[in-house]
């Protein structure tokens, strides 16, 4: 069950429209390496999770990132709020604009819609956190990339505290890929699936 | 393993002999030493260790202090210790201290509360009347709907 909080996890208050920002900042609402793929993937991941630990930062983080989602939805609307038809024009945002207006929808900047397939649930304990750890790389050097082209200090300030949140997961990640082959077998820790094969 | 630069924080243990294919990172040790909860928002973390930014992209001193920020700050703290606790269950000086911050959060939001309006539904039972849905949601800031 979720209960919802009437609160970001960090200030958003962008005061300029600008969307030509908004074009590629939506690729982290629905992108590939974005907040509503990391959240669906680790909130899927847990189901097959053997590990009480494991399936608690699964929980967590995974919840944090709908919090991020919502980070980053504000930030995109806050960019296209109060925009006029010239600015659209001149900005080349004619084509989302079209579809959706001033409305926040799940794509990635090259406008194809979310995709599952941008994530992997695999129900191998090994793969699927090591393509967590990877995942919150690639979320980092979305915002890195993010952060070199973004002009306005008000947004620069969100994706900062974003980007640096993909480093703790990070952190977290490995620290559970660690207790988790630690209760494999040490002379080989691919020996059998814990997710899957049954404990002798 | 040798402590060169008594940064303790940013060391891990691993096995001296470490096991080849096998994912490894190094493990936090402890939750200090530890930013205050002004900085850690402002910072994104609430470890010095973890506080890795990306160029000159650094957060210029601690968020500014509205009623808003000051429950935001110290729900992260609560959030930054959750998470280190999941991976870090023995640590009983974090659970300590998780358990004082926690504390300190509950009192901040129902300060926030008293003052803004409700955060979760169920803080709507406080008031006279069905205020949930009244202005700003957290998207409005700065907006003409999040005028307050």
């Amino acid at each position: 069950m979720f209960v919802y909080e009437k609160k970001l996890q960090y200030p958003v208050r962008i005061k300029n429209p600008n969307p030509a920002m908004a074009k590629y900042i939506i690729t982290q609402y629905g992108g590939p390496d974005g907040e509503l793929g990391a959240s669906l993937r680790y909130l899927s991941q847990r189901y097959s999770m053997p590990y009480p630990e494991v399936k608690a930062i699964l929980t967590d983080i995974g919840v944090e990132e709908l919090g991020h989602l919502e980070m980053i939805g504000t930030i995109v609307h806050q960019l296209t709020r109060n925009m006029t038809v010239e600015q659209v024009e001149k900005a080349g945002f004619q084509d989302y604009f079209v579809d959706h207006t001033a409305g926040v929808y799940a794509q990635a900047a090259a406008g194809w819609p979310y995709n599952a397939a941008s994530f992997a649930v695999k129900g191998d304990v090994i793969a699927d956190l090591s393509e967590d750890m990877g995942a919150e790389q690639k979320a980092r050097v979305t915002y890195d990339n993010i952060l070199r082209m973004a002009d306005d200090p008000d947004v620069i300030d969100a994706i900062r505290f974003l980007r640096e949140r993909e480093v703790v997961h990070f952190q977290r990640f490995g620290e559970a890929m660690g207790i988790a082959t630690s209760q494999m077998d040490q002379r080989n820790v691919y020996a059998v699936n814990p997710a899957f094969d049954r404990k002798k | 393993m040798q402590n060169n630069d008594s940064c303790t924080y940013k060391e891990g243990p691993l096995p001296s002999c470490a096991p080849l294919a096998v994912p490894m990172l190094a493990a936090q040790q402890c939750a200090e030493p530890a930013y205050d909860s002004g900085e850690a928002l402002a910072k994104g973390t609430l470890f010095p260790g973890l506080d890795l930014p990306f160029m000159d992209y650094v957060a210029n001193g601690p968020v500014e202090r509205t009623p808003e920020t000051e429950l935001m700050a110290i729900d992260f703290v609560c959030q930054e210790l959750a998470l280190y606790l999941d991976t870090h269950p023995d640590d009983k000086d974090a659970f300590k201290t998780w358990k004082s911050v926690n504390a300190l959060a509950k009192e901040a939001r129902k300060r926030y509360v008293e003052m803004c309006g409700p955060v979760m539904r169920t803080d709507t039972a406080k008031f006279d009347s069905w205020v949930w849905p009244e202005d700003p949601w957290p998207w409005n800031a700065g907006g003409k709907a999040g005028k307050k």
